[in-house]
């Protein structure tokens, strides 16, 4: 009897300091992403403008964003930013890694490469608006010094999307790198040998070895690089605000002027929804796709 | 044969480093050079590469030393940045943050990794769940609690969302709990020792290197934040860097912004982040590439 | 597999009660406290029994404001009431113009709003349809406040329905803004420009002027057959930008006086932005730069601001404001004029502007801030403001004061002040609903159109049944 009771008292102490141990973070979990995500959710079937009371209008929120051309142009921006900026960005970023991997493990360049993503968005938005700066920027000095004619960059309609996106490439391409660096880490090296031996040249060992074992890392990296992409916000809300004329309007800015410019707090979370909707899409599609689980070195 | 391509290579391959170094490093550069040059020359020398008409009163300015009409007068606007005290803010709400959140995710991390109780592995699948929330869902219904918590303009209302857990970081941990090895704490817990005791003298200082890197990498994280401390933290007793720089940034809609007092603010802004840098540069760089294995 | 069922068992049983808390969320924070009845009580308390007011200690009063170039005066203003109120400190707030509204309406649901904050004409009525804003009347009639001492027609601005939501604190018209050197260089004498008259299809004499000014790398002006419009270094005019809604310093001026009027009135419920005429000025001002060359791009205009253009001496001609005339002499190396607005097909004509203080209905003190109010709107304050020479006060004597500021630092500032005189040389800001949301969709549209993007027909055409929509 006794020594069976005995480790029962135990296990349920041992419960009762689990849940204390869990008490704060189900809190926070609890408060601030669980009840949040629903509340969200219903907030989107309201009118809540915050100043009077929220009404229930059933689907109208969802009715009108089907109708609203200005979502679709913001959708479409936003996809255009996400082409703009990821391939290249991952491309520079495998190139980046690959050589620092022949070349030098020296963490002085790693470092160097990862300064621009240590600065704030913000701080990186206020470099680039001067650099950039039609009239004054010093790439124009050099542009007009070269014989060219100088650009808008942020001030046209063309223009202002790729600039932004280049921003964000100078921000993220060496912190990109440095984690598909570490990647090619764990790839072993007897395998490039294996390989020489059998005489294959470089972009053989590249598409046929280096690819291949990095997918899982690159597949983390596209998830998270691709949804954070989908999100930006920052350098646009300190540059060019959604201009010229709408030229950069993507979707978090568009939800961000409709729940705190104009506080239609319930078509705003409309759009929240939709953009969550198309991001867990996205990712699912992206892991069946990749097979992010799996990697080739078993 | 083989060794002269060799060195081709390399020579290109460190040329390639050279040019990406120097695109990495000049704006920074770019920043400073700006922040020294006066208001008037900045317009007129745009492409001297040494500051123009070399001053600090940028940084005077910025950091309110003249009063705002001698500001006005300069040329700047009539309101600084306030710089000390978005600073404090900052660094109040970042190490809050880290605090707190590096606490109470690592005892639900160490629960869910060594303890066992009923639930457990569905509350951890809930947590698991919620890290496929993109926070934009979440933004505006938080906004809307923090409000009605009184707590908007406050520190506490600042780091509210992330000060006890997010799902991120404590499924972290919990992966690193489960691959640190169990025979000091089964040791521990043959003399007697509770579990919490356990946890506290045994697993944490074993794991002072894991918490570490991801308190820097949340510390970065906090630091660099705009949209939630912008929405919920204007107030200047509680504005941190981020959200002062951008309401500078704001102070002239119709004309040039005060590009000088704008770039003394970003260098001054840029020091704390290359303090983190140089001190930390090395475990950042490396913590970075523990996250990609998660 | 059990693990699995339990952990759906367990998600289920917790969203079901995460959306019953929801449900409960949702609806309490409908009724906030912000709608104090206070608003009723100046009513309650009869303006005969006791006159003076209530004795009060240690209350702070948080005053916002967005022109930087006004706090210095405002903190002066300040520091005058809190002598003659030693129980009310005034904290003067101020933050530049986008941040400032956000500011506003984030606090207004916050409860964070500051107590007394410079309104606008195009955002009060939103305001005033939200119930935020203190109904004045009471508290005017109370303490017999003469909105007489006001120039004619601005106290008008901010009342509706009986209501009044605002005392007019300060008036603006538009002139043209001009570099006295480029003048001279040109040949063009200020006789001219004050004479000049325009028309949408050419410019008119003004129009002239304009490509006189403007010069090449080689030295010629727009006059000349060579004249290279690709390599300008000197713009014979600078355009303020697209100007949205309103175009107050831009374009209102050129197109109410080529015969174009916003709409009928105080709260008119339809906009006339498909007016031909409207049409013709708008594409006359964007073909300045898209066809013409004599004016800078719109990407220039936004990355400088027109005024930096105009005092780093890119260009001759600028039209603006007269809350700017400070800026203006301030920041130029170069002696800068101020002459008035050409004679358009009806007349010259200007836009009217005033701008006028508000009290948040959540302010937790009112009366403290209605005394504030009342200081900030008296001729005391307006000719200390004046004194400052930065805007023209709402009365007579602190425009008086203005003058005198200026005249001291050798500016003639009678281009706007003439405007504001003369007969039908105004008209007034257009006062309607839904502000917030014709602002959005003028501003994209009026750039769009100085880009070339659009004709001008075409675009104010789509821009104005979207504004009329809005009305429906």
């Amino acid at each position: 009897m006794t020594t069976r009771s005995i480790p029962r008292i135990a296990a349920r102490r041992e419960a009762a300091i689990a849940w204390l141990f869990i008490l704060p973070s189900l809190i926070g979990f609890l408060a601030f992403f669980a009840i949040p995500s629903f509340r969200g959710l219903i907030m989107s079937f309201t009118n809540w403008d915050l100043f009077r009371p929220a009404k229930f209008i059933g689907l109208a929120n969802y009715i009108k964003l089907f109708g609203d051309k200005d979502f679709l142009h913001a959708l479409r921006v936003t996809v255009y930013y996400v082409l703009l900026n990821i391939p290249l960005q991952t491309v520079l970023a495998l190139g980046l890694a690959v050589m620092m991997d022949r070349f030098t493990k020296s963490t002085l360049v790693r470092g160097i490469l990862v300064l621009p993503w240590l600065l704030p968005n913000i701080v990186v938005a206020l470099i680039w608006l001067w650099l950039l700066d039609p009239t004054m920027g010093f790439l124009n000095q050099i542009i007009m010094g070269l014989g060219f004619e100088r650009q808008p960059f942020l001030g046209s309609v063309s223009q202002a999307m790729p600039t932004i996106a280049g921003i964000n490439i100078w921000r993220h391409a060496g912190y990109t790198a440095i984690l598909l660096y570490a990647g090619l880490q764990t790839i072993p090296k007897d395998v490039y040998e294996a390989a020489a031996i059998d005489g294959a040249n470089e972009q053989q060992m590249f598409f046929g070895i280096t690819l291949p074992l990095l997918r899982p890392v690159l597949v983390f990296v596209l998830v998270t690089t691709i949804i954070g992409s989908f999100q930006i916000f920052d350098t646009i809300s300190m540059t060019t605000k959604g201009g010229p004329v709408d030229a950069t309007r993507v979707i978090y800015w568009y939800i961000y002027e409709y729940a705190f410019v104009r506080f239609k707090m319930g078509y705003a979370t409309t759009l929240a929804v939709a953009l969550f909707t198309i991001l867990i899409t996205v990712t699912i599609i992206q892991m069946r796709y990749f097979k992010a689980d799996t990697s080739d070195l078993d | 044969m083989n060794a002269s391509r060799r060195d081709t290579q390399r020579i290109l391959a460190w040329i390639g480093f050279g040019l990406i170094i120097f695109v990495t490093l000049f704006p920074v550069y770019w920043v400073v050079r700006t922040s020294f040059s006066s208001p008037k020359e900045i317009y007129v020398q745009t492409s001297n590469v040494f500051p123009a008409g070399f001053t600090v009163n940028n940084f005077k300015r910025v950091l309110g030393m003249f009063s705002s009409e001698e500001a006005v007068a300069q040329g700047g606007t009539a309101n600084g940045i306030d710089f000390a005290n978005a600073l404090r803010n900052s660094l109040i709400v970042s190490t809050l943050l880290v605090v707190g959140q590096t606490l109470f995710s690592a005892m639900a991390a160490y629960a869910f990794a060594r303890l066992r109780f009923w639930g457990r592995d569905q509350v951890f699948f809930l947590y698991l769940t919620a890290m496929m929330i993109p926070g934009v869902i979440t933004l505006i219904p938080n906004f809307v609690l923090v409000r009605d918590l009184k707590l908007l303009d406050t520190f506490l209302g600042i780091v509210a969302p992330g000060f006890l857990m997010t799902p991120f970081t404590v499924f972290f941990l919990r992966q690193f709990f489960l691959g640190i090895n169990h025979e000091l704490e089964e040791a521990a817990r043959l003399d007697g020792a509770s579990i919490p005791m356990i946890f506290w003298q045994v697993v944490v200082p074993l794991s002072v290197p894991a918490l570490s890197t991801l308190a820097i990498l949340q510390f970065i994280g906090s630091w660099n934040d705009y949209l939630w401390p912008f929405l919920v933290g204007k107030d200047e007793s509680v504005r941190v860097l981020t959200v002062a720089l951008a309401i500078f940034r704001q102070q002239t809609p119709q004309g040039a912004p005060d590009w000088g007092g704008l770039m003394a603010g970003t260098t001054l802004s840029l020091i704390p982040t290359l303090f983190i840098f140089l001190l930390f540069g090395r475990r950042a760089v490396n913590a970075i590439q523990f996250t990609g294995f998660r | 597999m059990r693990s699995r069922i339990n952990a759906l068992a367990l998600a289920l049983f917790v969203v079901t009660s995460m959306l019953l808390a929801a449900c409960g969320g949702a609806a309490a924070p409908a009724a906030e406290p912000t709608a104090a009845p206070a608003a009723e009580e100046p009513t309650a308390a009869p303006a005969a029994e006791e006159p003076a007011a209530p004795v009060t200690e240690g209350v702070t009063i948080r005053y916002g404001l967005w022109d930087g170039n006004q706090q210095p005066a405002y903190e002066a203003c300040a520091a005058k009431f809190q002598e003659a109120n030693p129980g009310i400190t005034v904290k003067v707030e101020q933050a530049g113009w986008g941040d400032y509204w956000n500011g506003v309406q984030t606090g207004m649901v916050s409860g964070t709003a500051p107590d007394v904050f410079t309104n606008h004409l195009a955002k009060y009525p939103e305001f005033a349809a939200k119930e935020q804003l203190v109904d004045l009347q009471p508290f005017i009639e109370r303490d017999g406040v003469d909105t007489k001492q006001y120039l004619p027609g601005l106290a008008d601005l901010w009342g509706r329905d009986g209501k009044t939501y605002g005392l007019p604190k300060d008036w603006d018209t538009i002139a043209v803004v001009y570099n006295q050197d480029m003048l001279d260089k040109a040949g063009v004498t200020v006789e001219e420009l004050n004479n000049a008259e325009w028309n949408a299809q050419d410019g008119g004499s003004f129009g002239q002027i304009i490509k006189k000014l403007t010069l090449d790398a080689n030295g010629k002006n727009a006059l000349d057959a060579d004249f290279d419009k690709t390599n300008v270094v000197q713009y014979g005019f600078i355009p303020g930008g697209g100007g949205g809604a309103y175009g107050q310093t831009q374009w209102s001026h050129w197109a109410v006086s080529n015969g174009f009027k916003f709409n009928d009135g105080l709260y008119a419920t339809k906009y006339y932005y498909d007016d031909p005429k409207l049409a013709e000025t708008i594409q006359w001002y964007a073909n300045l730069n898209l066809v013409d060359g004599v004016a800078p791009t719109l990407a220039d205009i936004k990355s400088l601001g027109a005024n930096a253009l105009f005092t780093g001496a890119k260009g001759a001609l600028t039209t603006d404001g007269s809350w700017m005339i400070g800026s203006y002499v301030k920041d130029s190396t170069f002696k800068v004029g101020f002459a008035r607005l050409p004679k358009g097909p009806e007349g010259r004509k200007s836009m009217f502007n005033g701008l006028a203080d508000s009290i948040w209905v959540g302010s937790q003190h009112q009366e403290e801030s209605w005394q504030w109010l009342k200081f900030a709107s008296s001729p005391e304050c307006e000719n200390i403001v004046g004194s400052y020479g930065v805007v023209f006060p709402a009365i007579q004597s602190g425009v008086d004061a203005a003058l005198a500021a200026y005249e001291a630092k050798g500016v003639d500032v009678s281009a706007f002040t003439l405007q504001a005189t003369e007969a039908n040389g105004t008209f007034l800001f257009p006062v309607t609903d839904y502000a917030s949301e014709i602002g959005p969709i003028m501003d994209a549209i009026m750039d769009s159109i100085m880009l070339g993007e659009k004709s001008a027909v075409d675009g104010l055409k789509e821009g104005n049944d979207q504004v009329n929509a809005l009305f429906q």
